[in-house]
């Protein structure tokens, strides 16, 4: 049940699906249940971990079938004994919960990096995508990716285009998902020369030929315009820090817009659903993957606390992200009525510190407005693989750098207090799309339900670019100490 | 004879499970793996081509260092890249151009730069739309899970300014995935391409749709995206109240589906109607004075909110917030104290 949007152009999920093939899967998930069927009557951590889930459990169910029910049902069935007991005999940790693998899920990326098969043709346009999940998965494991830098630099130049900013490959046409994985990838190695390989003008260029007339954003020339346009253009202007003014040839100056920010929020606004939550563009369904671009989106444009209540309805917002934490699972659905899929643990899970940015903290409301220990919960016990490690979907999916990417970064949302101040970085982000320089991390969550060890807890994440704070630091502070293009 | 089944099971298990174990340890080793269908097919090669003679092919150039998660390319795919990348180079736009983004589209579908050129070369020769059409749906089918394959459906039908059969199409479509995001987005750009707001079927298949699965909140998006979304401006009374009737039958289906819940909050929001105006309703699902009656945490939810509209209800709101974290829907419990929190902050600034 892979949901069929992914953030990507085309996420290695799916495409790896079509590939391998199906009864492998079917036979690896049946071979799991039978290995928990035989280990008998609970053991204490499983009797602790199954009274939990009867605390978090809907005590309401209708009895009347469809479609989506069942297959809920179906889902239910194949995660729970994960959540219940520990089919994959990880090592637990002191709270009872299978620990970080690191090891595990370091080999896998490192694999990732490597050359693929040729039946993973159907990645040839997401190359910079598997890049991206990967490098930053391994600085989330504490993992030195310096040795990676010149390569990274030389992949990259391979793909840029003449006319400017980073299509998949060489020879291809430039796209706004392979230049913001482009991009990324270039802040988290950083250093001089990698920088330096970008042609930030013909970029400029670039970037003035997606904005449309109506403040949005298409993904390239020609193609289709939604709310990850947006998103991407923002994280590059604003991390490469390139001047706001559309370029004299941009074709949205006939309409009448002077920068890449005019009728921008207004355009975001149009994609709040009639249910609060955010759509790829106006009039489509709300889903996670979209609420996040979205909310980075105007986390770049201003201080969240401005720019969130100007442009959207904040309580309905934060009823419909609420509502896609699953219940008992813990983990995050991208839609009302889906299943719970680890990759929503970022876009979902990373809304609530540009969300808590606005809403908390105070005496009367506690700050704290999602279950953290769910999605740390769900993560670590069902979305760990064991066979070549990485993480995953759900158990019975297999894993791969996206799912892996986007767990670990959930899982930095569930574990770490990122704070937007203004009175950090005071002498960065001054000018030009200058808000997401200004968060940092108050150090980890220690409540009551905490569920993750000390070794479980990752490197801590920015909440808007999705790199490390370092990274997002050091590659604005590059490019405003630079003049001109 | 349940009997001799058991003790047919049983003798195929002994018998078949030396077979079985071997057959699964083959599989995980790889060797027993049926190969794809595609790979059966003889490889087309254009160096043998007296056609593309003419044509210099442009060879992936890696630079001497090692990409990162380099793709060791067949001969095939890697060879049709070249002549691709030079035919681009050229801005050649003709039929033996279509033959060659055909041919690399069946071996990488998800390749955005081949559609925008196979596009432009449409364009270009003034290619009969509806020729392109007829390529694209058995393709369509095959790969459901494709940004490409459905923006380049959009430009055509949009160049060819017909939705004749496109709605036939869909419905294939969503036969294979009822919820899949690209189609039913596609849907809402024809319904405004083409007007089709007021067009009585439209909504009767949306209500279909709904029918068929309740929860299927895709079907109820589009259903405000006709109703209300795609139009703007304020629905009328009447529609208001048709909406609300239609909702409320839908909830007594499956009272705990939020899909209609968001739907009729929605409406009323649209139409400018306090939540209060289906307070009789939500009763029925969750009243505050029968804990332990509740068919609904979402009429709890809603019910708290209509208490916080009303004079000097607070408590009730409160009580129904409580209800929620601690016993109907305890995994939101943060939520719910915050929305707690939000009343006392409304009573202390008052």
């Amino acid at each position: 049940m892979t949901d069929p949007l992914r953030f990507s152009a085309e996420a290695s999920s799916s495409r790896l699906e079509e590939i391998l093939d199906g009864s492998e899967r079917i036979e690896e998930l049946s071979d799991t249940d039978n290995e928990y069927e035989d280990m008998g009557a609970a053991t204490l951590e499983e009797q602790v971990n199954i009274a939990y889930l009867d605390t978090v459990r809907i005590p309401i169910r209708d009895s009347y079938a469809t479609e989506t029910s069942k297959v809920q049902d179906d889902t239910a069935e194949i995660i729970l004994p994960y959540l219940e007991g520990n089919p994959n005999d990880f090592p637990l940790n002191a709270y009872g919960i299978p620990k970080l693998q690191r090891d595990l899920h370091v080999k896998m990326l490192e694999r990732a990096l490597k050359t693929w098969p040729a039946q993973a043709a159907m990645m040839d346009a997401s190359r910079p995508w598997i890049v991206y999940w990967s490098l930053q998965s391994m600085t989330a494991l504490g993992i030195d990716i310096h040795p990676y830098q010149k390569r990274v630099a030389h992949t990259f130049s391979l793909a840029q285009h003449p006319t400017g900013a980073f299509g998949g490959g060489y020879g291809q046409l430039p796209h706004l998902a392979c230049t913001y994985a482009a991009v990324l990838s270039i802040a988290i190695v950083g250093g001089e020369a990698t920088y330096q390989s970008v042609d930030r003008k013909t970029m400029w260029h670039f970037l003035g030929r997606m904005k449309q007339a109506d403040g949005g954003f298409t993904m390239c020339e020609g193609g289709e315009e939604d709310i990850r346009g947006a998103f991407c253009a923002m994280v590059i202007i604003s991390l490469l820090n390139l001047p706001l003014d559309l370029p004299q040839d941009a074709p949205a100056r006939k309409n009448g817009f002077m920068t890449f920010t005019d009728g921008l929020g207004k355009w975001i606004s149009r994609c709040q659903s009639w249910d609060g939550g955010l759509s790829a563009a106006p009039g489509n369904e709300a889903h996670g993957a979209y609420a996040f671009c979205g909310l980075g989106c105007l986390a770049i444009l201003g201080p969240p606390e401005e720019t969130l209540p100007d442009y959207l309805n904040l309580p309905l917002l934060v009823h419909w992200l609420s509502s896609r934490q699953c219940s008992p699972e813990g983990g995050y659905n991208g839609r009302t009525n889906k299943l719970v899929d680890g990759c929503y643990s970022h876009w979902v899970g990373g809304c609530w510190a540009i969300v808590e940015a606005v809403t908390g903290p105070s005496e009367l409301t506690s700050s704290h407005l999602w279950n953290r220990s769910a999605l740390a919960r769900y993560i670590l016990s069902a979305c760990q693989e064991k066979k070549g490690g990485g993480l995953k979907d759900k158990p019975g999916k297999h894993p791969d750098a996206y799912h892996t990417c986007y767990n670990l970064a959930g899982l930095s949302a569930a574990q770490y207090k990122y704070v937007y101040d203004e009175n950090v970085n005071k002498d960065i982000g001054i000018a030009n799309l200058g808000a997401p320089y200004h968060w940092k991390s108050q150090g980890v969550y220690e409540d009551d339900d905490v569920v993750c060890d000390h070794e479980d807890v990752i490197r801590s994440i920015h909440p808007v670019f999705v790199i490390p704070y370092r990274s997002v630091y050091e590659c604005r502070r590059y490019f405003e100490a630079k003049e001109g293009f | 004879m349940p009997v001799f089944h058991l003790l047919r099971d049983w003798l195929s298990a002994i018998i078949l499970s030396p077979y079985r174990m071997l057959q699964s340890v083959l599989y995980r080793l790889n060797i027993l793996r049926p190969l794809p269908a595609e790979n059966k097919k003889m490889p087309k090669f254009y160096q043998d081509d007296e056609a593309w003679a003419d044509i210099e092919p442009l060879p992936q150039d890696d630079g001497g260092m090692h990409p990162l998660a380099a793709i060791a390319y067949t001969e095939e795919y890697s060879e049709a890249m070249g002549y691709l990348r030079a035919v681009m180079a050229n801005s050649e736009f003709s039929q033996r151009v279509l033959g060659l983004t055909e041919h690399i589209i069946s071996m990488n579908p998800a390749h955005y730069t081949v559609w925008l050129y196979r596009a432009k070369t449409i364009s270009e020769l003034g290619i009969p739309l509806q020729d392109e059409i007829a390529w694209l749906n058995p393709t369509a089918l095959k790969h459901l899970k494709n940004y490409q394959i459905w923006h380049h459906r959009h430009t055509i039908i949009d160049a060819l300014g017909s939705s004749e059969g496109e709605t036939d199409f869909i419905n294939t479509m969503l036969g294979q995935d009822s919820k899949n995001y690209h189609v039913w987005s596609y849907r809402q750009w024809l319904v405004k391409r083409f007007v089709l707001f007021d067009k009585p079927e439209e909504l009767e298949w949306t209500a279909d749709m709904i029918e068929a699965d309740v929860r299927n909140n895709s079907a109820w998006n589009h259903r405000y995206y006709l109703v209300v979304g795609g139009r703007g401006g304020k629905p009328n009374e009447e529609l208001a109240k048709r909406e609300i009737e239609y909702t409320k039958a839908a909830i007594r289906k499956a009272p705990q589906n939020q899909s209609p819940w968001n739907y009729v909050l929605g409406i009323l929001r649209a139409a400018q109607l306090p939540k209060s105006t289906i307070k009789d309703f939500v009763l029925e699902f969750a009243d505050i004075n029968k804990p332990d009656d509740v068919y609904s945490s979402h009429a709890l939810d809603l019910l708290a909110d209509i208490y916080a509209e009303e004079e000097n209800n607070k408590g009730n709101a409160e009580k129904a917030l409580d209800l929620l974290a601690t016993k109907y829907d305890p995994i939101r419990a943060n939520y719910w104290k915050y929305r707690k929190g939000l009343l006392q902050q409304a009573q202390v600034a008052a």
